[in-house]
């Protein structure tokens, strides 16, 4: 499952929404019920699954879902 | 019981509007979540609400049938809430992001017959329909075809139906919209409102928010919730004032900017959004202009004077608190033009109504005494009754007063200052939220043996929800257990039902009778002494 994949799984579950499908361009506008309590609920689903954390400065630049992958993928990336 | 189409609160917020030459007239400007505008008149509120009033006599709905609608603000849910009231249903909002125990409650308490949705919201109803077997129709609004005999195409079931309703003859005293809300006790409770309950929100409308039919206004409260319903519906309308109705969530950019494009002169908000609002610095409201705003309202949580303030330097006006319940229908007590702002205070009674701070004993207190808050029964827009609940209706009165279950203290000006609840109740951001719903859910994960919620002081929601949660022996706290039981509360109850904290301990404190001693979790959690623990249950 590449990074993609795992966080639309992670979408899927913290939506409640198993069809839910996600884009690169996707906002928060555009899923069902993804409001700032969500979002709390998202990003720590991306912390425990990515074995990652984000500073609360980071969390401040995701604009979509483009920007949280990308910056997923750099937290992933052996040695960095 | 007098009896008239011109009783119902549907015919005066469109057809009445549009008799008085008013047709043309937008009735909303619709922003969905990318701003792209869309505007409504009042004729087009007029007919399509008809078209969605035939449709539920053509599906054969009954007048008192509780019809809910679980729709995120799309002009929809004007048109159907509108229209469900023309043929005379008892019309029940829910809030979006309830989940599928949140709902069952509702629909199943009420003997909900039909509900109206939107497809994306369809898979938390099939979840739960087997446990209803009254309702009967879902209608969804973003299909094209139906999907079964009972799960229908709301664009199909409107082709071809006249635009043309006539509304059944209404007493005031005919049920018109039910929400249902949070006690500290068992499941929630479903209000009962009726028709009449209009003459006194229509009354507020322009007495408190004074609004007047130039205006442009905008109430950011969700149709969920009863601001949602009375001040962004029916009070509004019911005076043919224009309205914005923003789709999108908070955003403080296009917050403002929708302030000022779309020429806002009142905006009816909530603390919270006020209080994250102030986070920006004051240099980011300078690059907008609102030169068209006259004056802004707050309801949901006490407006604590630092927003007033700040309200003063950035807007150059006066934020006014307003005070009022789901079981009031409509302000009870607020600040208001005219009336000096003090500021941390809910201001004064309106209209005719009777308030008072009373102790235990049902006496008045004196000044600046700290007691419960009161009403004179008899307001225009009173609840009727908690559906299948008028036991507890009733002992919501006592020594003939109301009982809001807020407690205040009124001072030698006879301003009212708001005390917190007298119950366990949760208010958090504007919501009232039940720690017995999220204790019941908590325990339905095998991981967990007790719980026990209760709200703390928060400086950006009033109250956060705080969990207090025993595990199992052989359990231990971790970060995959934390999001388990946040997207369990999430998605079973609401977003907004998700703790703030979670915190492990290892015994839950309860009284002899069982019953869990939330003011010492409260104490132990803000480290204030923890009292009289006498009939605390011994330790095991």
């Amino acid at each position: 499952m590449n990074p993609f994949e795992k966080l639309q799984a992670i979408f899927q579950e913290v939506f409640d929404d198993p069809e839910l499908e996600i884009s690169p361009e996707t906002t928060a506008n555009d899923v069902d019920g993804w409001d700032s309590l969500s979002h709390v609920n998202l990003i720590l689903a991306v912390e425990t699954r990515f074995h990652i954390t984000f500073s609360q400065k980071e969390l401040m630049t995701f604009q979509n879902v483009g920007d949280l992958l990308a910056a997923i993928e750099t937290k992933i990336q052996p040695g960095s | 019981m007098h009896s008239t189409p011109e009783n119902n609160i549907a015919y005066h917020c469109t057809q009445k509007i549009c008799q008085e030459g008013n047709a043309q007239k937008n009735a909303f400007v619709f922003l969905d979540s990318q701003m792209q505008s869309t505007f409504f008149s009042f004729q087009q509120l007029e007919e399509e609400s008809n078209r969605f009033a035939n449709v539920l006599q053509q599906l054969g709905f009954q007048e008192e049938e509780p019809f809910f609608l679980f729709l995120p603000k799309t002009p929809e849910t004007f048109f159907c809430f509108l229209g469900a009231l023309k043929a005379k249903l008892l019309v029940s909002p829910l809030f979006y992001s309830f989940g599928e125990d949140a709902l069952l409650d509702r629909l199943s308490d009420s003997g909900a017959t039909g509900i109206v949705t939107r497809k994306s919201y369809l898979k938390k109803l099939k979840r739960i329909l087997p446990k209803l077997p009254r309702l009967k129709k879902i209608l969804v609004i973003d299909i094209l075809d139906h999907l079964s005999e009972n799960q229908l195409s709301l664009p199909l079931l409107r082709e071809g139906v006249p635009s043309s309703f006539e509304i059944p003859p209404t007493s005031r005293e005919d049920p018109s919209v039910l929400h249902y809300t949070s006690g500290s006790t068992g499941k929630p409770k479903g209000v009962v409102h009726v028709h009449g309950s209009l003459a006194l929100q229509k009354r507020t409308t322009q007495q408190v928010l004074g609004l007047e039919s130039d205006d442009v206004y905008w109430c950011t409260a969700d149709q969920g919730w009863v601001t949602g319903t009375s001040y962004g519906i029916i009070g509004p309308w019911s005076l043919g004032v224009t309205q914005v109705h923003y789709a999108g969530g908070y955003d403080p950019e296009k917050w403002m900017l929708l302030l000022s494009e779309q020429k806002v002169t009142v905006w009816y908000t909530a603390p919270t959004a006020l209080r994250m609002l102030m986070q920006q610095p004051d240099a980011f409201f300078a690059s907008f202009s609102f030169p068209h705003l006259k004056r802004i309202y707050s309801v949901g949580e006490p407006l604590n004077p630092e927003i007033i303030s700040w309200g003063r330097r950035v807007f150059g006006m006066d934020i006014y608190d307003t005070w009022f319940q789901t079981e009031t229908g409509s302000i009870m007590i607020s600040n208001h033009p005219g009336l000096i702002v003090k500021p941390g205070s809910m201001g004064k009674p309106v209209d005719s109504i009777e308030a008072s701070v009373h102790d235990e004993k049902g006496n008045p207190c004196a000044p600046n005494e700290k007691g419960r808050l009161v009403l004179k029964p008899g307001w225009g827009s009173m609840f009727v009754n908690y559906r299948n609940h008028t036991d507890v209706y009733r002992e919501k009165f006592v020594h003939g007063w109301y009982q809001t279950g807020d407690t205040a203290w009124i001072d030698e000006e006879g301003y009212f200052w708001f005390g917190g609840r007298s119950d366990d109740v949760i208010n958090s951001a504007g919501h009232l939220i039940s720690p017995f719903e999220i204790e019941s859910a908590l325990l339905e994960i095998p991981q967990i043996v007790e719980s026990g919620v209760v709200g703390v002081p928060d400086p950006m929601l009033f109250e956060k929800v705080v969990a207090f949660i025993r595990l199992k022996p052989d359990v231990e706290m971790d970060k995959e257990l934390e999001l388990k039981i946040r997207l369990y509360l999430s998605n079973k109850l609401s977003s907004i039902a998700t703790p703030g904290e979670i915190r492990v301990v290892d015994r839950i404190p309860k009284n002899k009778s069982g019953k869990i001693m939330r003011r010492v979790l409260k104490a132990s959690y803000l480290g204030q002494d923890i009292g009289d623990i006498s009939t605390m249950e011994e330790e095991e």
